[in-house]
């Protein structure tokens, strides 16, 4: 298992070269100035000054070098528009907002969803099965600015109950989890009740029913723990996912996360900023489905076996 | 026994629900909505954008200049008829191409230094050195020696940096010397490229010198909080030479960059003012019928520029300027109570009445285009328009689209990201543009900012328009100190553009307007002057 995971953690270097790579290259291709930003023609003199400043002048492998290095010693270098800041800053003061963000979404996830699902399995065909799943539907096919926009509109403007926008007390942060948290929400109650009305046609299951077992410890013990696994397998990604944030649900809600800056920073080609933020973002994808090869391997063994 | 199990879960969830919402984070313990009624001098605003810089030399937009414009004195500010009124310069005098700028004595940074003629000497350099790489370092190209330095390879920098003519003579007595007359220098100073930093705090800070915890300004507000992307507050400054003249305390400023988000912030009571960075263009029918709406005059024009390779007819131009339908534009389409644009110099900017041409009309007039339409030689008929994607072009660009197709020219509406959409106009623009849009948004108070665009070497000019005695026009008004005389240069300058004998290069369409909305507490005090500026040290919070 030890050799397992040295080996793919050794595998995560090349991976992210290439990630340096591929999206440098990229916006190498794209065209724009970063040094222009809005209508006003940028004299010669002050592009040669920008270009020169940050190394731009210079042939593209020179360039590539120096970033590798920079990321190498931890320095994703500066941003070309936020003249103030560098990339490491955006990301030690914004990327912390993401990650609450995405880890509360993900509660209200698990909280809601996966109680839903068990719910709906348990009563299969019931008017309760048909609510959640019908929400679980709506969850899915809604996109999220719609649902911010609806929530902010009632529950803020209207009813006056949540502030509508920002990131500073708890009332803050429940309707952008929330927002985020929802097509998570959807997953996990659809998924759940799959593999929760599978378990239960389990022979073991039936098995244990017959043998006399109250039905509270057929559910717990039997069956939702075992349909569980699944839900563990697929949560390590998703969590991956919604914690690298999100343009939409942190633009709407003015929440000052790292997941607008994203989006933002390839429409202004502020080229360090769009590297710096990929580079990290793909090293947590990696970390996650690191941790899901892992969580493989203890929950079934076979898997270990076969790899080691 | 067959209810407990789901009960069980049911009260599971509504714990979780609680905890998830408890589990949101502590943070101070205060509610969205205002208190402490109309007496408490604190202004609650909402800032469209994150400010990217709140250094001088290096900010290039409207939020960082405001935010800018009020921690920090300029030499001298805008009046409300646009003139020059003094600020941190008491007096001045103009001699030709020098003008010197005698200071006030009590100008204090935050750290108690006093302000200097040095100060703005050093940041002045400062700003045109080659090494600190500003974007707006071009601001000062109209000082001697000045374009030349920014130009300057690092071997020669230090040379050039002694000839650049700003000189402070003691400390309170600034000398410039201008390349050519520039009327508009002085009016010029209230650009936030032209304020003075804190030379020690600069050097010792380097780029972190704008943060909170080291910056030090000289204006009416300091800087007490800038939280990235969350929040920007400042607090009176009480050591400013006319502090007794200001009523705000504090001005709690949140950022949002979502423009329905941000209105929607205003109408749950969150923020009493927004920052005039523009309302949603689909939310703008409803929006003026509030009585916290406001808007304000700009010195600014939204034009479709032609490029003259693929349209070379001039009466062609004339025809689709004159079927275009301004005012239904603003009307049905913009929605912001724009002024149908009838010239590149917009209403509002000195010399206007005297510029002004009253040629294009401010609705259609299509028998008059349908008769220029039929003087041209080997008309165009099917062309493409280009507009860059964002909110509001698109709409604009359908309607002049249907309009053209009443003079029987069969138009391609094409919408590119604005990075790109700029690299394919050039200039010159790539031979795939017909027609553009663009607006030209005014840095400083005199026509020159709009007409020296078309000239024929100018960056802006996207429209491959080159006519030695329009660039003759512009270099001799350049050297006319004498408004009236001047004035008369422009004139002839506007006509050649979009006089009756004019190329029409460009059909303006509107002159902007600034939109905002603003509680009935402050709008009265809160304004917005032509050059999108906002002076926070004038507002006062008046029981309603």
């Amino acid at each position: 298992m030890a050799a397992y995971i040295i080996r793919r953690v050794v595998w995560t270097v090349p991976v992210v070269l290439l990630v340096i790579f591929m999206t440098f290259t990229l916006m190498k291709q794209i065209e724009g100035n970063p040094f222009r930003k809005t209508e006003r023609a940028v004299p010669a003199a002050v592009q040669a000054n920008l270009e020169r400043k940050f190394n731009l002048n210079k042939p593209w492998y020179v360039q590539y070098a120096q970033y590798v290095k920079g990321v190498a010693t931890g320095d994703l270098g500066p941003s070309l528009v936020l003249r103030d800041r560098t990339v490491n800053d955006i990301v030690e003061e914004q990327f912390p907002r993401s990650i609450e963000l995405g880890l509360l979404a993900f509660g209200w996830a698990v909280l809601l969803g996966v109680p839903a699902g068990v719910l709906a399995a348990m009563r299969p065909n019931s008017r309760f099965d048909y609510g959640s799943m019908l929400f679980s539907n709506v969850g899915f096919a809604l996109p999220n600015f719609l649902v911010a926009t609806l929530l902010i509109y009632f529950v803020s403007v209207k009813w006056g109950m949540l502030p509508t926008s920002g990131w500073t007390t708890w009332q803050h942060k429940i309707l952008p989890s929330f927002t985020l948290g929802l097509v998570p929400m959807a997953y996990f109650a659809r998924l759940v009740r799959g593999t929760m009305l599978e378990t239960l046609q389990q022979d073991y299951v039936r098995t244990a029913k017959a043998k006399g077992l109250r039905r509270r410890r057929v559910l717990t013990v039997h069956v939702l723990r075992n349909s569980l696994i699944p839900v563990v397998t697929a949560a390590a990604p998703l969590l991956g996912y919604i914690i690298t944030g999100s343009f939409i649900v942190e633009n709407i809600f003015a929440v000052p996360g790292i997941g607008r800056y994203y989006v933002t920073a390839v429409s202004a080609r502020d080229y360090s900023v769009v590297m710096g933020l990929t580079v990290l973002l793909s090293i947590i994808v990696i970390a996650a489905n690191l941790v899901v090869d892992i969580l493989y391997g203890i929950l079934d063994p076979r898997t270990r076996e076969a790899r080691t | 026994m067959r209810l407990r199990f789901p009960m069980l879960i049911a009260a599971a969830v509504v714990v979780a629900v609680a905890l998830v919402a408890a589990g949101c984070g502590s943070g101070d313990k205060k509610g969205a909505a205002g208190d402490g009624g109309a007496k408490s001098q604190v202004l609650k605003m909402a800032w469209g954008a994150e400010p990217p810089s709140l250094d001088p030399g290096l900010a290039t937009d409207t939020t960082s200049s405001n935010v800018l414009l009020n921690i920090m004195d300029p030499l001298v500010r805008l009046g409300d008829d646009l003139q020059p009124v003094a600020a941190l310069a008491e007096s001045w005098d103009v001699d030709g191409k020098v003008v010197t700028f005698h200071l006030r004595d009590d100008g204090r940074w935050t750290n108690g230094d006093p302000v200097t003629a040095q100060d703005f000497e050093y940041s002045w350099k400062r700003t045109l050195d080659p090494k600190l790489a500003a974007d707006y370092a071009y601001q000062l190209y109209g000082i001697v020696g000045a374009e030349a330095y920014n130009n300057a390879k690092p071997a020669q920098a230090a040379k050039l940096r002694d000839k650049v003519a700003v000189k402070a003579l003691d400390d309170r007595t600034l000398r410039v010397t201008l390349t050519s007359a520039q009327p508009w220098f002085v009016q010029q100073m209230a650009h936030h490229s032209f304020l003075a930093v804190h030379k020690p705090t600069v050097e010792k800070h380097g780029t972190k010198w704008t943060e909170p915890r080291n910056i030090v300004t000289n204006g009416a507000f300091k800087l007490a909080g800038w939280k990235h992307d969350a929040s920007i507050t400042l607090v009176k400054n009480a050591d400013w030479r006319n502090a007794d003249d200001v009523a705000l305390d504090r001005v709690e400023g949140r950022i949002i960059v979502d423009g329905t988000t941000r209105v929607q912030a205003f109408e749950a009571g969150e923020v009493d003012a927004l920052d005039g960075g523009g309302l949603p263009p689909a939310d703008m029918a409803r929006l003026k019928q509030m009585p916290e709406y406001e808007k304000y005059p700009a010195l600014g024009t939204y034009y479709y520029g032609f490029n003259l390779k693929n349209i070379p007819d001039v009466n062609q131009r004339r025809a689709m300027a004159f079927a275009i339908d301004r005012q239904s534009i603003i009307d049905n389409v913009a929605q912001a109570d724009q002024i149908p644009a009838t010239g590149m110099v917009p209403q509002g900017m000195p010399g206007f009445d005297v510029i002004k041409q009253d040629f294009l009309p401010t609705s259609a007039d299509l028998d008059k285009a349908k008769e220029f339409m039929a003087k041209a030689e080997d008309p165009k008929r099917k062309i493409t328009l280009f507009h860059n994607d964002a909110p509001g072009h698109k709409e604009v660009a359908v309607a002049v689209q249907a309009m053209w197709k009443d003079i029987g020219i069969d138009v391609t509406i094409k919408a590119q990201e604005w990075a790109q959409y700029l690299e394919v106009l050039g200039p010159p623009p790539s031979d795939a543009v017909y027609v553009y849009r663009l607006g030209w948004i005014g840095d400083y108070v005199d026509p020159m900012n709009f007409l020296e665009l078309w000239t024929s070497k100018s960056g802006n000019n996207n429209t491959r328009f080159a006519s030695p005695a329009y660039d003759r026009l512009i270099a001799q008004a350049r050297d006319t100190a004498d408004d009236h005389d001047r004035y008369e240069l422009y004139r002839q300058a506007e006509a050649m553009l979009t006089g009756p004998q004019g190329e029409m290069p460009i059909s303006p369409i509107y002159w902007y307007t600034y939109t905002n909305l603003e509680r009935e507490s402050v709008k009265d005090t809160f304004n917005i002057n032509l050059l999108d500026q906002f002076d926070l040290s004038k507002v006062v919070i008046k029981e309603v």
